[in-house]
């Protein structure tokens, strides 16, 4: 191991831990933005959601870097590409928890909204999602985990990111590199992971602190289902 | 040309079905590279997640597992055994039976910890062993879950098996890599194409074998309660 | 037979859900364990079959420590029927029940076949066997896991709140089975409830807990109606204890009069000579209205009773195997406040007013007195006298007083 090796290359690492960072974050929040409209109609639609599901669930299946390959044609070998798939992918792991943290809002609360006189936008806004938020925000986190490491394997199709640091130290045979490839992508999926639990912590501070793990759990639970795989 | 026609072209192109490398033969490379791990990871998973949903020991460590191993890039993992260990069946075993296990062990934990607790108390209080308890009770009605942990992991593998060709394995992911190098769009769209029907595939495999494992009564119950 | 002595159960926190309890449930009895959520009713059942096991003190089966048996053995001869039944979803109803049966090795289809017999025994239309339980009703499935519990014929039964989870009408359906198959198997059974109404139905002995794991008094349940320790258990039997306990008085010894029973055909004139302020019409021996005296007084002699508007007859009661408390209620539903009195078939008796009621109802009181005055001996001693005289009507509980065997008095 040559520590050396890393202050010598501190701007490569750093800008290529930016660009993965970039990758896997936009494309989670893309999936999270898609994911909320489409899990509220599927929340509130009951026989929408398991054709959704369904194909939720194929897309899924597909490993990104197929996916990437068969935009190429479209997107080129591009940042776009990988956001897109990314995107695609975060959905699946998003949208089941959307779907579930509006189901799991207790019938009596939304009934009690309702009676007061909140009409179904105002309910769903300020009732339901805040109440669905923690289960939201553990499928989030599995997105966005997943997609910063995914986001690594850019670097196969030519889109810059931190595979590059493996794929350098494979060449040259140069096993430092690619533990620090390993550590930055690690480093960089546990520290968003740990900004969201504060961006969680932030939002409900009506739930005692157990619950709300047991929730995120549970929440986590249902996403860690759909790992992508690599 | 579209992702499909080139992938058509390719596919189509009877060379590419003979000789050494051929489709057939890099298609049945790919599910060995799949069938092995996943094997070991069920034989690991299973059995650990049904015992510590069983006992409630150690669910600190599935906590942990479900926490982090999404973070862990298996490209960088197969590449630093590579480096160390050069082209032998670890290299790319190792990586993939660690990477399978956690859906695996993670879904066995959740079906059985998650079964009906008035349903253990039951089996308990009608006088099964803990094995009983297990065999007889637990598992069938975690059965389900184990499932979809078995097909999480297997997708996942077919995945990771694709980037291992980057390694120099065989498998689809050798079109792939081979035709990024050559800039040959043809075999890098064919094998994609492979590799997604494959894993689409496995996903229909198991739908199926849900079907047919798992008990009425279950799957019906289960229906009634997500519907609901 | 169950025996505690002096059973604890102390958590690591501190709290004491059990509290040095001394309990014995005779065999062939059941007993009831009635109280206040969290006083240790349920963890003590729980003790017996070592789902919970206790911190000091002992409990005995049959007189061996339960802690000597494998607790897997030990259970296998225990039936155990929890509220939400725990039915094993993944099995059909007849493998549910036959589960105890194939775990001790029978072979499944003999076990089966016993399985659709239960059904049977508990009130099931075996047509349900090869159903699975979330095709069946709330009372249904707690049927079933009654059938389970009995599968393997176990000496002893163990009922933690079975019929809570069910509504009033499947419940009181459900707690007469359950006296009925008790007449039939005589099993011995400690029942767990919060429902003290349930607990008087159905135990022939009933411990009344306090919050903290302590009993307030063990007794047969008339007596708790007639004779609360205390204010705490006064108050936890209800209000209308006293009247409630008339459910345990037969009406046999009630003195009826036949003289307002006047058969339809008879004349006004045979009626108002009577001297009665009511008439009972009866149509064929049936009771069919009451007449009043008045309005006999502007017809023609000679008009038969079946031609007058009567008021309806309201309740009867069976004599001699309803309870006072049914014979009670009858006249105060009755517009002549009297009640109709009438045998198996339906054949008017006689009737009594309020007085004769109230007659009847010191004569048992005095009655149950000398008996608990005679039944303060030790327990023993008691227990062949209960045969002859448990007459307990699923619908209408009518013990005839005075021959208990149960310790009387309060157990601290």
């Amino acid at each position: 191991m040559s520590w050396s090796w890393i202050p010598q290359n501190w701007s490569l690492i750093w800008q290529l831990t930016w660009e993965n960072a970039k990758l896997g974050v936009l494309s989670a929040i893309y999936g999270l933005i898609i994911s909320i409209p489409l899990g509220v109609i599927a929340a509130r639609f009951r026989w929408f959601y398991p054709p959704t599901l369904a194909v939720v669930s194929i897309i899924y299946a597909v490993p990104s870097l197929a996916l990437w390959i068969a935009l190429i044609p479209a997107f080129g070998l591009t940042d776009t590409t990988v956001i897109i798939g990314l995107t695609a992918f975060s959905l699946c792991v998003i949208l089941p928890n959307v779907v579930a943290g509006l189901r799991a809002v207790p019938a009596p609360v939304r009934q009690a909204a309702t009676a007061m006189g909140y009409g179904p936008t105002r309910r769903l806004v300020t009732v339901e999602l805040p109440l669905a938020a923690p289960v939201i925000i553990g499928g989030l986190r599995v997105g966005v985990v997943s997609s910063i490491s995914l986001a690594s394997l850019g670097q196969l199709i030519g889109v810059s990111s931190l595979s590059y640091l493996f794929i350098d130290g494979l060449q040259r045979s140069f096993p430092t590199e690619i533990i620090v490839g390993l550590v930055c992508v690690i480093v960089l999926a546990v520290v968003c992971d740990l900004v969201l639990v504060g961006v969680r912590r932030a939002l409900t501070p009506w739930q005692p602190r157990r619950q709300v793990a047991i929730a995120q759990w549970t929440g986590m639970q249902r996403a860690a289902l759909r790992r992508r795989p690599a | 040309m579209s992702f499909f026609s080139y992938a058509w072209d390719w596919l189509t192109t009877s060379a590419n079905w003979h000789g050494s490398d051929s489709i057939p033969q890099q298609i049945l490379a790919h599910l060995g590279y799949c069938a092995l791990p996943l094997l070991l990871a069920a034989l690991i998973g299973i059995p650990a997640g049904v015992w510590i949903g069983h006992t409630g020991r150690g669910a600190a460590l599935v906590v942990n597992v479900a926490n982090s191993w999404r973070a862990i890039p298996t490209l960088g993992l197969l590449i630093l055994l590579a480096v160390y260990l050069g082209f032998s069946l670890l290299t790319w075993l190792l990586p993939l039976v660690v990477l399978a296990i956690p859906p695996i062990l993670i879904n066995a934990y959740e079906g059985v910890a998650g079964v009906d607790p008035d349903v253990k108390d039951a089996a308990r209080g009608m006088g099964m062993t803990s094995w009983e308890q297990v065999i007889r009770v637990e598992l069938p009605i975690a059965l389900p879950l184990v499932l979809v942990g078995l097909r999480t992991s297997a997708i996942f593998v077919v995945a990771t098996a694709t980037i291992a060709a980057y390694i120099g394995l065989g498998g689809l992911g050798r079109f792939i890599f081979d035709g990024l190098a050559s800039n040959n769009y043809g075999p890098v769209a064919g094998g994609a194409l492979l590799v997604v029907v494959l894993a689409v595939l496995v996903l229909i495999l198991f739908t199926v074998l849900n079907r047919l494992v798992v008990p009425v009564g279950l799957r019906r119950q289960a229906k009634l309660a997500r519907t609901e | 037979m169950i025996t505690f002595e002096a059973v604890t159960k102390r958590y690591p926190d501190g709290t004491v859900a059990v509290d040095a309890l001394d309990l014995e449930v005779p065999v062939g009895k059941t007993v009831v364990l009635v109280g206040p959520s969290g006083c240790g009713k349920t963890t003590s059942l729980r003790m017996v079959n070592r789902l919970v096991e206790p911190t000091e003190g002992r409990i005995l089966l049959d007189g061996k420590d339960i802690r000597e048996q494998n607790p897997a053995k030990l259970r296998r001869g225990i039936g155990y029927v929890i509220q939400q039944t725990g039915l094993f979803p993944h099995r059909t109803v007849e493998d549910n029940i036959a589960t105890v049966p194939v775990l001790n090795g029978w072979r499944r289809q003999k076990a089966r076949d016993r399985a659709r017999e239960l059904l049977t025994t508990v009130g099931l239309d075996p047509e349900l066997a090869r159903r699975y339980p979330y095709q069946l009703s709330g009372g249904q499935q707690q049927r079933v896991g009654v059938a389970r519990a009995l599968a393997a014929d176990p000496p002893v039964l163990l009922m933690d709140e079975p019929f809570s989870a069910v509504d009033p009408v499947v419940r009181a359906s459900l707690q007469d089975e359950l006296i009925t198959l008790q007449r039939e198997l005589q099993k011995t059974i400690l029942f767990v409830t919060h429902d003290i109404e349930e607990a008087i139905k159905v135990g022939d002995l009933v411990a009344l807990f306090r919050p903290h794991g302590k009993i307030a008094q063990f007794d047969t349940p008339e007596r708790l109606l007639g004779d609360p320790v205390d204010d705490y258990v006064a108050g936890f039997v209800g209000f209308d204890r006293g009247i409630r306990r008339l459910s345990f008085f037969t009406s046999q010894g009630l003195s009826l009069n036949t003289g307002p029973v006047q058969s339809a055909d008879t004349t006004v004139a045979t009626a108002q000579a009577s001297g009665e302020s009511w008439i009972l019409v009866t149509d064929g021996g049936k009771p069919s209205g009451w007449v009043p005296a008045d309005s006999l007084a502007g017809q023609p002699g000679s008009t038969p009773l079946s031609q007058l508007a009567a008021e309806p007859v309201g309740h009867t009661f069976t004599v001699g195997t309803d309870s006072l408390r049914a014979a009670l209620d009858a006249a105060v539903l009755s517009p002549a406040g009297q009640a109709v009195g009438v045998d198996d078939d339906g054949q008017a008796v006689g009737v009594a007013t309020f007085d004769q009621l109230r007659a009847a109802i010191q004569a048992a009181e005095r009655a149950a007195e000398a008996a608990a005055a005679a039944s303060s001996q030790p327990a023993d001693a008691t227990t062949d006298e209960t045969d002859n005289s448990k007459k307990r009507d699923p619908g209408q509980p009518g013990v005839q007083p005075g021959v208990q065997s149960a310790p009387s008095g309060a157990q601290p």
